[in-house]
């Protein structure tokens, strides 16, 4: 079957929508690329070969934690016969909701030479002074690796579980058939099927990790982001910001190739997944053992942090407090429901074009508006600098030949540069979530409507409109809660005196006064955890 | 196989859908191949086929959700679609019942049904939901929706939503072949009914013969992207046009021959033949219907040879179907020899067991045998 529509406009305006989504990011590659040479060979003289390293050292220890982590959970969870395991089940998700720089600042302030628990060591133990004991420094960049890995496992955690879950039970029972124990099947026939699930969500903490900048700033572990902030905010240099940039573009666009790579011809879909599962047996020492593994990860990864931030909260809140919370978080509200709103119009946009339009090419568009969720805010900061500051010259320019007077920056020092920066960065967030809804409506439908005499608009407006709202308010809200809680971009984009509530929260943490905006704290957790609610829900339905 | 033949009209029928020349071919692989076929007003045509044989493809052409490169469509007059212009399928009036029905999840049964009805008012889109809902039975469910109803259901209720609009033409692909085999035969005849009575010219897609056998007036046989033959079930099942159809609609097993000018040769017998119409010689098969042999168990040797033996024994309500295949003789031309030939009977025979099988006289089908062009 053809699809049914060829409308120009629509064709036009889907191309246009890709085109300025992904021209940022080409401007600032441009302009990396062409940064002199000569300061290029300067940073490689000095720092930059220790940034690239203490990316890369970083990376290498998120994953590999996460992956611990993540996959012993998800095995602990799905194949062993430990107790409070529907409670673990969801409970293990939660860390997903806590921002690594918050759990950074709290574990910091909580494993300091002044903080209690060095104290009541001290105060227990006589001790008087830092060379009378040995006690870890949590400020290195194995502290950061393992802040990062804990609030990132659950990726991990969510994908291979799925991927146990979904697996074929008849595969596990014809390896119980040929002699092998609950526990050697897993190992030789669970573990292998899953592999493809735990590229991809390693894959995904590698980019988280990428792009964190918070955490290794309040670390002062210099990688490529906190290169990239110092080197524009401190020194105005843009160019060197972009060259640095490109690189960890590059070394992003690495990962995602990769990722495609790892996942090419590895598909393990099944048709009987619901069959009742044989689980190990594992002894009581075991179990024990299994089960402290896991609630030291929900505990460390969530319920330890949120119950520090609470009594902050309880002990440091007042009125003023409140008014600039309430302040700044009209701020991020507004930003978010902007962000969101553009983002799931365009995804619905490119989403049905892909699916009714005839043009040959018709995923193009759709494909092209997917790739900003790669790029890091900074990269994405230094993106729309390099892009929109030019085109702010060029405007005043033209306005003062005009004879009116300069607008000022009008698009690089205002909302709309944080709002296109969080379009292009979460757009494949809605897209994904726009395109799987498309996905689920049979195609007969879009063929329906024709014979009963009802066309293109009415086709959309009554039938895949309607049909697809749940997920365009699931992808609203997914796009909402990004959009609340992204830091690096807003923080590089923002206008002079516009505070949102993440960039309050992390000025704060800079300034060691996190005390005073704990509230704020504790609402981004809680809009970290509506998304964690809604695929839990989903997965639950299906 | 029963067939349900409609008593001709004696006024002259009027053709409704012409379609001449029309080739499909996207991308350079041909679906549809310089297809002619016509129907007449108040006609159900089953169009019947192995699946990718373009069946599907031309019932898409035909609603305008297929770009044909070549040919025309003319639908009561109109032109709808040549290699100039096409008209867009919504605006074609054809009515279409989609294998899965594609009901609007989101509607009620009522909603459903009304959706092609916008262009008329308020009263008479009542009217004519009711009319519907009462004829099809769905009166009890009109606000349900769609999952709340059974296979059968979601089917009345895809009818009743395309005949709404009343369509010039009713298209229906696969339309039974979501439904309980038990309940096949008595739903097909139902709905039959309903669409003569609402004088309802359809066309309907099917890769099972008995479905064609008992709902069509017309049935067209495609291979290929060909139309191969197009006529009442009764004269295709008696006279097919080809080996291609005889052996898609199985009507018979195959007894290969050899022919000369007035007598056939085969290792059943050799028997004489009405050679002046065909003119076929050399190595030819004759269509066998299992009705046409005649098996005789062997008493003795002396005086019935063994020709056949038995390779293969189910039961049926009709008695025991064997399959028989011709005995090793060196001695015979090894062309000639057979392996599946189907035969029915009352008689218990066993394995391997030895029988004389010999074909009664009747009008005898010969056809060439085409292997895949």
């Amino acid at each position: 079957m053809i699809a049914l529509y060829n409308s120009k406009t629509w064709k036009l305006s889907s191309y246009l929508i890709a085109l300025v989504l992904i021209v940022p990011v080409l401007v600032m590659l441009v302009g990396g690329v062409s940064a002199s040479t000569q300061l290029f060979a300067h940073l490689w003289q000095t720092v930059l070969p220790s940034y690239i390293e203490n990316t890369l050292l970083l990376a290498f220890w998120v994953v590999l934690l996460a992956l611990f982590f993540g996959v012993f959970s998800a095995a602990i969870i799905t194949q062993t016969n430990i107790v409070f395991k529907q409670q673990l089940r969801w409970l293990l998700l939660l860390p997903l909701a806590m921002p690594a720089y918050l759990v950074a600042y709290l574990y910091t302030d909580l494993f300091d030479y002044a903080g209690p628990v060095q104290r009541t060591l001290r105060a227990t133990f006589g001790w008087q002074s830092p060379t009378d004991y040995w006690f870890f420094d949590i400020r290195t960049l194995p502290g950061a690796a393992l802040m990062l890995a804990l609030v990132l496992f659950p990726y991990i955690y969510m994908l291979t579980r799925g991927a146990f879950e979904q697996q074929d039970q008849n595969l596990i029972r014809a390896s119980r058939l040929l002699g092998l124990t609950a526990k050697q099947s897993f190992f030789k026939v669970a573990l292998p099927l899953a592999r493809p699930a735990i590229a991809v969500s390693a894959s995904l903490v590698l980019m988280e990790t990428l792009a964190d900048f918070a955490t290794v700033q309040y670390f002062s572990v210099n990688t490529l982001t906190t290169a990239i902030y110092d080197t524009w905010l401190g020194y105005g240099d843009l160019g060197a910001a972009n060259a640095l940039a490109s690189i960890l573009m590059l070394l992003i666009l690495f990962v995602v190739l990769a990722e495609q790579r790892s996942r090419a011809g590895l598909r393990h879909q099944s048709a009987r997944p619901n069959l009742t599962r044989e689980l190990i047996q594992l002894s009581f020492g075991q179990q024990l053992i299994a089960s402290i593994f896991c609630w030291a990860l929900v505990i460390l990864g969530f319920l330890l942090p949120i119950t520090l931030l609470i009594i902050m909260a309880v002990q440091y809140s007042d009125v003023a407090q409140l008014s600039v919370l309430f302040s700044t978080g009209l701020n991020s509200l507004k930003v978010s429901v902007f962000a969101a709103t553009i983002a799931v119009v365009i995804a619905l946009s490119l989403g049905l074009y892909q699916r009714l339009h005839k043009d040959k090419y018709r995923k193009i568009p759709q494909l092209i508006s997917g790739f900003g969720y790669a790029v890091p805010g900074t990269v994405l900061a230094m993106a729309m600098l390099s892009t929109l500051g030019p085109l702010d010259h060029w405007i005043n320019g033209l306005a003062e030949f005009l004879g009116f007077s300069a607008p000022g920056l009008i698009l690089s020092g205002s909302l709309f540069a944080i709002v296109f920066a969080l379009v292009v960065r979460f757009s494949a967030i809605a897209n994904g979530t726009i395109a799987s809804g498309i996905k689920q409506i049979p195609q007969s439908l879009d063929y329906a409507p024709a014979t009963l005499g009802v066309n293109l608009i009415g086709s959309l407006t009554k039938v895949h409109l309607p049909i697809l709202s749940p997920a365009i308010l699931v992808a609203w809200l997914l796009v909402f809660v990004e959009a609340m809680k992204e830091l690096p971009a807003v923080l590089l984009l923002r206008p002079f005196n516009f505070e949102t509530l993440s960039s309050q929260i992390y000025q704060l943490i800079s300034d060691e006064m996190l005390e005073q905006g704990a509230l704020g704290a504790i609402l981004i957790v809680l809009f970290g955890l509506l998304p964690i609610v809604l695929l839990n829900k989903s997965k639950e339905k299906v | 196989m029963t067939a349900l033949l409609a008593t001709q009209p004696s006024i002259e029928p009027i053709t409704l859908l012409t379609i001449q020349q029309l080739s499909i071919i996207p991308q350079e692989k041909v679906i549809i191949s310089t297809l002619d076929l016509s129907l007449d007003e108040g006609d159900i045509l089953g169009l019947v086929g192995a699946s990718g044989c373009g069946k599907t493809t031309l019932l898409n052409a035909i609603a305008g959700f297929s770009e044909p490169s070549k040919g025309q469509i003319v639908i009561d007059g109109n032109l709808i679609s040549d290699s100039e212009h096409s008209v867009p399928a919504e605006q074609r009036q054809v009515g279409m019942i989609f294998q899965d029905y594609a009901l609007f999840p989101h509607l009620t049964v009522k909603e459903n049904i009304a959706f092609g009805l916008g262009k008329l008012g308020k009263a008479e889109q009542l009217e004519q939901i009711d009319h519907l809902l009462t004829l099809l039975k769905l009166n009890d469910y009109r606000d349900s929706y769609i999952h709340q109803l059974s296979g059968g259901q979601q089917q009345r209720v895809a009818i009743a939503r395309a005949l709404a609009p009343k369509p010039k033409l009713l298209l229906l692909d696969e339309p039974f072949s979501n439904i309980d085999a038990r309940l096949r035969n008595e739903l097909m005849v139902e709905i039959r009914q309903l669409l003569k009575q609402f004088k309802m010219t359809a066309i309907f897609v099917t890769h099972n013969k008995d479905e064609v056998f008992t709902f069509a007036d017309k049935m067209a046989v495609m291979a290929q992207g060909r139309l191969l033959q197009l006529d009442a079930p009764s004269i295709v099942c008696q006279q097919p046009n080809s080996y291609q159809v005889a052996d898609f609609l199985q009507l018979g097993s195959w007894l290969p021959c050899q022919v000369n000018s007035a007598s056939a040769q085969s290792l059943l017998g050799d028997f004489d033949i009405d050679n002046h119409r065909d003119k076929q010689t050399g190595l030819v098969y004759l269509l066998v219907k299992p009705s046409k042999l005649q098996l005789n168990v062997l008493v003795d040797e002396q005086h019935n040879i063994a020709n056949a033996q038995v390779e293969h024994i189910s039961v049926t309500e009709q008695g025991y179907h064997y399959y028989l295949s011709s005995l090793d003789d060196p001695a015979k031309d090894k062309s000639l020899a057979f392996s599946k030939l189907s035969l029915y009977s009352d008689v218990a025979l066993s394995f391997k067991q030895q029988v004389v099988v010999s074909i009664k006289a009747h009008d005898f089908l010969f056809f060439n045998k085409v292997t895949n062009p």
